[in-house]
């Protein structure tokens, strides 16, 4: 009985993709299973985790943010602009920046909403124009910030302990807030009903356009905020960053138990897809493989962990 | 409450006049309406009364919906009048019907599949309780209000917590007439509850419809299956081409004759009307 009640969980099919990855990577290498290690996967995992957290509550709400990557980017960029070559005050500029993304993914929202169109098709659109309008800005060229910038280091430029970056705290205290929203508060239930069947709930009186416009910002926003992480760790942001950052989000949320058409997911099961994918990169270069594998072994995992969720479902509904 | 009102559908069924038994529930005087130049509703009298079943039957396009709408908020009658309790109502919205106690189970809408049963059961209500300056959902009382609640109105489910996709479709319809029942509702529109439903779903969902007119709420039944609501309705009334053809109590009419009304409308029409 316990042990049904535990297989009926959204995360178990990604709890064992990460348990098989771990066990892969350290039976190839030892020095896997350390702290070091560690730390430099959830450091990893916090940038991708942050977007996947965002773009896994908006899934569950029914709608798609492929525009993820280029608003990192951006937000990234104008944030190191604003610093360095405007000399603004930097927590002047984090709030406008942020601001900003919390705009492209309102804009995401209001065109999608209003022009009754699939997000999917408004947000690709708004991958390509944010993307092009990034390279125009820089023409191509990554900015770099050269001073210490205070704000910078709490951003992602500190380590709390041993490897393990400021930025992973933060991703874990935005997890815990998404998490505690979606499952413990009246706004998470609409969240769950507009996606499960957004006609149902408005007839019961869920504000449905507003749940899926809140979302598409929060999805924008957390985006901005990654790349405001990346900036922080690496002193640098470049405008062709993040390209593949929408689909590793996608990927790290349907591992994580989320479904593509809304109504279902969990942002546990988003984290840990982030972990998985951000273990599988650091366990590549680890055992010195081609970090050009790290896609195949994604692709591989999330096919693999999607059967099993739905194998399980199965097992789970026969059994009842 | 419920002996008055039977006393009345058979004294008089048309009468809707103050003092004839109990007071009605909600009444449509008079309602038209029209979609450019389709006429879909002319001027329909309805009167719903507390622990009444009101069959609304007729053929598809036969205006049925539309009346819905109108006592429902979503449209409003482009002539006639609504009276809840006795008062003069205009709904600008379908809230405001439902702040009035106005509660409609569709179909194919009643439930979310994907969510647990006392998750739909408090969608758009949900009790909270303060932790400090915020406000998060009150799991327990989620779970054991919907349990009970269910239980009272005898439909037995495993847990609360269980998925609302493991339930078959009469018991679906079953917890939304209960979520109804229980936030207040006092009257319960039933769109074709029963039309995807095996016979044996179908007896049950009746039994919940007549447990639900025991309690007092009126209920109107759509449905264009005669003989599902022929055994708890109370009143019959026949919509066709956007006109009322027929209004009966039960005891004046057979389901046969019933039958033949929907299947000839017309001739039998103009009988009923001179009566």
């Amino acid at each position: 009985m316990r042990i049904k009640a535990l297989l009926g969980h959204r995360e178990v099919g990604v709890a064992v993709a990460l348990i098989v990855v771990y066990a892969v990577f350290i039976s190839m290498k030892r020095e896997f299973l350390s702290a070091g290690t560690l730390g430099d996967i959830v450091t990893v995992a916090a940038e991708l985790g942050t977007v996947a957290v965002g773009v896994s509550f908006l899934m569950i709400a029914g709608e798609m943010d492929l525009s993820v990557g280029s608003n990192f980017a951006l937000t990234g960029m104008l944030l190191a602009m604003l610093v360095t070559r405007l000399s603004w005050n930097p927590y002047l500029a984090f709030a406008v920046v942020l601001a900003c993304s919390a705009g492209i993914g309102a804009l995401n929202g209001l065109v999608t909403l209003s022009a009754r169109i699939p997000s999917f098709i408004t947000t690709l659109g708004a991958m390509m124009f944010w993307r092009g309008l990034a390279l125009y800005l820089t023409q191509g060229w990554p900015i770099s910030v050269f001073t210490d910038v205070p704000l910078l280091r709490w951003l992602g430029g500190a380590k709390v302990y041993h490897t393990f970056h400021i930025s992973a705290a933060w991703w874990l205290v935005i997890g815990a807030v998404f998490w505690v929203v979606l499952q413990k508060t009246a706004y998470g239930n609409w969240v769950f009903a507009t996606g499960g069947k957004r006609a149902a709930a408005r007839a019961l009186g869920v504000p449905d356009t507003r749940v899926k416009l809140v979302n598409f910002v929060l999805a924008g926003v957390m985006a901005g905020l990654a790349g405001c992480f990346q900036l922080g760790r690496m002193g640098s942001m470049s405008p062709v960053w993040g390209q593949d950052l929408p689909l590793e989000a996608i990927a790290a949320a349907v591992v994580g138990g989320n479904s593509l058409t809304g109504g279902v997911g969990s942002i546990l099961g988003a984290m840990l897809g982030a972990v998985t994918m951000a273990s599988i990169r650091i366990g590549l270069v680890m055992v010195g493989a081609p970090a050009y594998w790290y896609m195949a072994f994604v692709g591989f995992i999330v096919v693999a962990a999607v059967a099993l969720n739905v194998r399980l479902g199965e097992v789970i509904s026969w059994h009842r | 409450m419920a002996s008055v009102t039977q006393a009345s559908v058979a004294s008089d069924y048309t009468d809707c006049a103050p003092g004839s038994g109990a007071p009605p529930l909600m009444e449509g005087i008079g309602l038209c309406k029209r979609f450019g130049k389709v006429i879909a509703l002319e001027r329909v009298d309805i009167t719903i009364r507390r622990g009444e079943v009101t069959g609304l039957v007729g053929d598809n396009g036969a205006g049925k919906s539309t009346l819905i709408k109108i006592l429902t908020g979503v449209y409003r009658p482009d002539e006639g009048e609504l009276r809840f309790e006795g008062r003069k109502v205009e709904f600008a919205s379908p809230k405001d019907a439902r702040r009035l106690g106005i509660e409609t189970v569709y179909q194919d809408l009643a439930l979310i599949e994907s969510m647990s049963i006392a998750r739909n059961f408090f969608l758009g209500a949900e009790p909270q309780r303060r932790v400090g300056v915020f406000r998060l959902l009150d799991g327990k009382k989620m779970r054991v209000v919907t349990e009970e609640a269910l239980r009272d109105i005898g439909i037995r489910v495993r847990s609360a917590n269980d998925e609302v996709s493991v339930l078959s479709g009469g018991e679906r319809q079953a917890i939304a007439i209960g979520r109804t029942m229980h936030f207040g509702g006092k009257l319960l529109i039933l769109d074709e509850p029963t039309s995807a439903l095996s016979v044996h779903e179908t007896n049950k969902v009746l039994t919940y419809i007549d447990e639900a007119r025991k309690r007092g709420l009126a209920i109107i039944f759509i449905t264009h299956n005669l003989y599902h609501v022929y055994p708890v309705a109370d009143r019959i009334v026949v919509l066709e081409h956007g006109r009322k053809v027929g209004d009966f109590g039960k005891d004046e009419i057979s389901v046969e004759e019933l039958v033949q009304i929907v299947s000839f409308g017309a001739r039998r029409v103009e009988s009923g009307e001179q009566r």
